[in-house]
């Protein structure tokens, strides 16, 4: 196996996770597409811990850190989202318009 | 494994304790107040831990002298993150003062708030000292992660939501991009901590993906300090966020993200100048200029303030954007940035203080609203004076030295880089006076809106826990201005280290 | 070490990758473009679960299985919540991106940053082998995360605790709470 097959890989979930971010009008598949990004970077990371054979496992264990960092934001986004959707009905964030200037 | 050195995590553990505290407090007293109160005592004996590091070498029960690495150079407490750590506890400690009065004018979740505080206090400081990407993201994770929540304080407020909304969407995206850098200079560096990847870096430096590495990096913190072109969501969020937590966002969240700009910079890329600091001369030169551009026509002061906070982030970046020169003197400009970010947390933390305490009471945040100013709270339109001729620059305020140690820092570096981004902060620095003056003739010149009872406004009182805080910042300010070799020592002292890496 | 297109194709391991690779890549493309709200999260699953994929072949072991369980078991089902209490529009087609005037950059920009990384990565990386490895021991990961990294292990707590209480006191409902 080449390092390069799974950087590409990594690639590319990132550019479609960017594409989501940019074109996605709903909160929650906006949250998804950064979801993806960041799988891409997990991708990264543990190719490289292998390739370089890290003594320290320092990409593995970033990983796992990434993993639960993603989990956090999961619920901050969730959390968010329930409250916007409460007050307004609506989830898309195009709708954020009020402040302008 | 040696055994930990727990002196050195005593803020840390404070903190931590601090956080867990302030939770179980709310849950057992009926008293809101009391969380408060329990944050601020863990707050301040923390800072008094703090000192005892920074005082090591004066103290008898202290043993240990000079910097102190833990887990294999990935935590380390030295002058930078002492100076720091201290900052970001100072700044805690008058948010929460200034929360006191405003939470109860309205309800909120209180003892929530000041977990999350607390919570965000700690990540900043975990981030002062962590000299390895991991631990740096992941404390950098709980200083956004609680800001995003705290936007959103004012739950049944349409702003308050939407201001939220946009700060998750744009700081989880920042982190996706900083995150894929930091996986591709690790992939060529082969390490996470800085000082390692110092040492690799002019190995891989001529290799294009290092390159496209770190400016993923720069991009990634570049939201985080809100500097243009990465600033769109700033004045949203400012004016959508309740008014204590934009104080805390313009000053500890931005100030967490200069953290990390320093870090990566001046630790783990100090070799590579010619690559960061190109960049971040354009960065700084652009905040500068359209931070206050953009101000000028600014109605709403918080809105204003947030245009200004771009602009002053703008100086902030200035020394960085000198480093592009060859054989620049890094601690110099390294000391001019904390400095600059010092002197700044302490007057932008009191001008919000009297900012909020003048809005809540005309009950508008809009520049016509606060005319006349002067003639029903004549205290409040000195310190707001203060406050913003600082901001500005104008001595003897501690403004001034803090745009003094950033053009000495830049006309040092003794090359174009420098000269030409000094040029183009001179002209911002007098571009600026006109906002910040505009403020201060409606509140002195111009008449009362009609409408607004004068004897009302005449008899609010201002809460004692926000008087504490604007006579704490105003003294800081006057101090600093008056004696601003305090501040020199402080910038010095954090860039101590950067001395004996021998660049 | 370097290969060739036709050395590429010998190596077993290589087909086993493209069969993970293919169907991530194709889950991720319709988890940004699909009109369905609830399929396009359930790709997202397919997609993560390829990355597992992934990791168990660089024998990331523990990694995988936590990328199973943390993001295909509870992340997901947070998203699914999500959908359904916010009554997006389940099981149907709607229009859920933005018009082709947002598309068209946004696929530009992304094309350009694919095509830049990817030149990049080749400049650096070449077609350099992954050298033979023995799959990460569990144990090893687990000691260093409470020696090496118990700093941002224990911090990680706190970004959860955060995050828990917070989203608790923002998404309850509340009735007496007005602003």
């Amino acid at each position: 196996m080449t390092l390069i097959q799974f950087l590409i890989v990594a690639t590319a979930l990132f550019s479609f996770g960017l594409y989501g971010v940019i074109t996605r009008k709903n909160a929650v598949l906006v949250l998804a597409s950064v979801e993806l990004m960041l799988a891409a970077v997990n991708i990264n990371l543990v190719a490289f811990d292998v390739y370089l054979d890290d003594p320290l496992n320092s990409g593995q264990i970033f990983t796992l850190f990434t993993i639960a960092l993603a989990a956090a934001e999961v619920g901050i986004g969730i959390a968010i989202i329930l409250m916007i959707y409460r007050n307004r009905q609506s989830a898309d964030v195009d709708d954020l318009d009020l402040m302008k200037g | 494994m040696d055994a930990i050195d727990y002196h050195a995590l005593l803020p840390e553990i404070i903190l931590a304790v601090t956080v867990l505290a302030t939770l179980l407090v709310d849950l057992f007293t009926s008293r809101k107040s009391f969380a408060a109160i329990t944050a601020m005592i863990g707050m301040f004996a923390s800072f008094v831990a703090i000192l005892t590091l920074a005082f090591c070498d004066n103290l008898t029960f202290c043993t240990s002298t000079g910097d102190r690495v833990l887990f294999g150079g990935s935590f380390v407490v030295d002058g930078y993150a002492i100076v720091l750590q201290g900052l970001f506890i100072f700044a805690g400690f008058i948010v929460v003062l200034m929360s006191v009065g405003y939470l109860e004018t309205d309800r909120y979740y209180e003892g929530e708030f000041y977990f999350l505080i607390v919570s965000a206090v700690l990540g900043a400081a975990v981030m002062a000292s962590s000299r390895d990407f991991i631990s740096m993201i992941v404390a950098l994770e709980i200083v956004s992660g609680s800001g995003f929540l705290l936007a959103g304080w004012r739950k049944g407020d349409a702003r308050s939501n939407e201001a939220s909304l946009k700060f998750f969407i744009i700081g989880v995206l920042a982190l996706a991009l900083l995150l894929f850098g930091v996986s591709l200079i690790y992939g060529l560096t082969g390490t996470q901590v800085f000082s390692e990847i110092a040492a690799a870096s002019s190995s891989v430096e001529d290799i294009a993906l290092f390159n496209l590495g770190a400016i993923f990096v720069l991009l990634g913190f570049g939201f985080k300090v809100s500097a243009v072109p990465f600033h769109f969501w700033t004045p949203d969020v400012y004016e959508g966020s309740p008014p204590p937590v934009t104080a805390w966002l313009s000053v500890g969240s931005k100030g967490a993200g200069f953290v990390g700009l320093l870090s990566v910079c001046y630790l783990a890329l100090p070799s590579v100048t010619e690559i960061w600091g190109p960049v971040l001369w354009l960065v700084a030169a652009l905040s500068m200029t359209i931070g206050n551009i953009v101000a000028i026509k600014q109605t709403n002061v918080i809105r204003l303030l947030g245009y200004s906070s771009i602009a002053q982030a703008g100086f902030m970046l200035a020394p960085f954007g000198a480093a592009a020169a060859t054989g620049a003197d890094l601690s110099q400009t390294f000391s001019a940035t904390v400095t600059y970010l010092v002197i700044y947390a302490v007057m932008n933390l009191g001008a919000f203080a009297v900012v909020i305490i003048v809005g809540t009471r005309v009950g508008s945040y809009e520049l016509e609203r606060w005319s006349g100013l002067n003639t029903w709270a004549p205290g409040l339109a000195l310190s707001l004076a203060a406050f913003f001729m600082s901001l500005a620059g104008i001595p003897p305020l501690a403004g001034w030295f803090a745009k003094f140690v950033m053009f000495s820092a830049t006309i040092g570096v003794g090359s174009w880089w420098g000269y030409s981004i000094a040029i183009v902060a001179a002209l911002n620095a007098v571009i600026a006076l006109v906002y910040y003056l505009k403020v201060l003739k409606s509140a002195f010149f111009d008449t009362v809106p009609a409408d607004l009872d004068v004897a009302t406004l005449e008899a609010g009182t201002v809460p004692g826990p926000t008087s504490f805080a604007i006579g704490l910042t105003a003294a800081a300010v006057l101090v600093l201005g008056i004696f601003p070799g305090l501040a020199a020592n402080l910038g010095d002292f954090s860039s101590d280290f950067l001395a004996t890496l021998g660049l | 070490m370097t290969v060739t297109i036709s050395e590429f194709f010998k190596e077993s391991a290589n087909w086993a990758f493209l069969a993970i690779a293919v169907p991530t890549l194709f889950a991720g493309w319709r988890t940004v473009t699909s009109n369905n709200i609830v399929r396009a999260v359930l790709y997202l699953v397919v997609s993560l679960g390829g990355t597992a994929g992934l990791f168990f072949m660089l024998g990331a072991e523990f990694v995988g299985w936590t990328v199973v369980l943390v993001y295909i078991g509870a992340v997901i089902i947070l998203f699914l919540i999500g959908i359904m209490i916010t009554r997006a529009p389940l099981g149907q087609e709607a229009d859920l991106s933005h018009a082709m005037n947002v598309k068209a950059p946004a696929a530009l920009l992304s094309t350009v940053v694919f095509g830049v990384i990817t030149w990049a990565m080749i400049d650096a990386f070449g077609n350099n082998m992954i050298p033979p490895f023995e799959p990460t021991a569990t144990s090893d990961l687990s000691l260093l995360l409470f020696d090496r990294f118990v700093i941002p292990f224990e911090v990680v707590s706190f970004v959860l605790l955060a995050a828990l209480i917070g989203g608790i006191a923002i998404a309850r409902q509340d009735e007496e709470v007005v602003s």
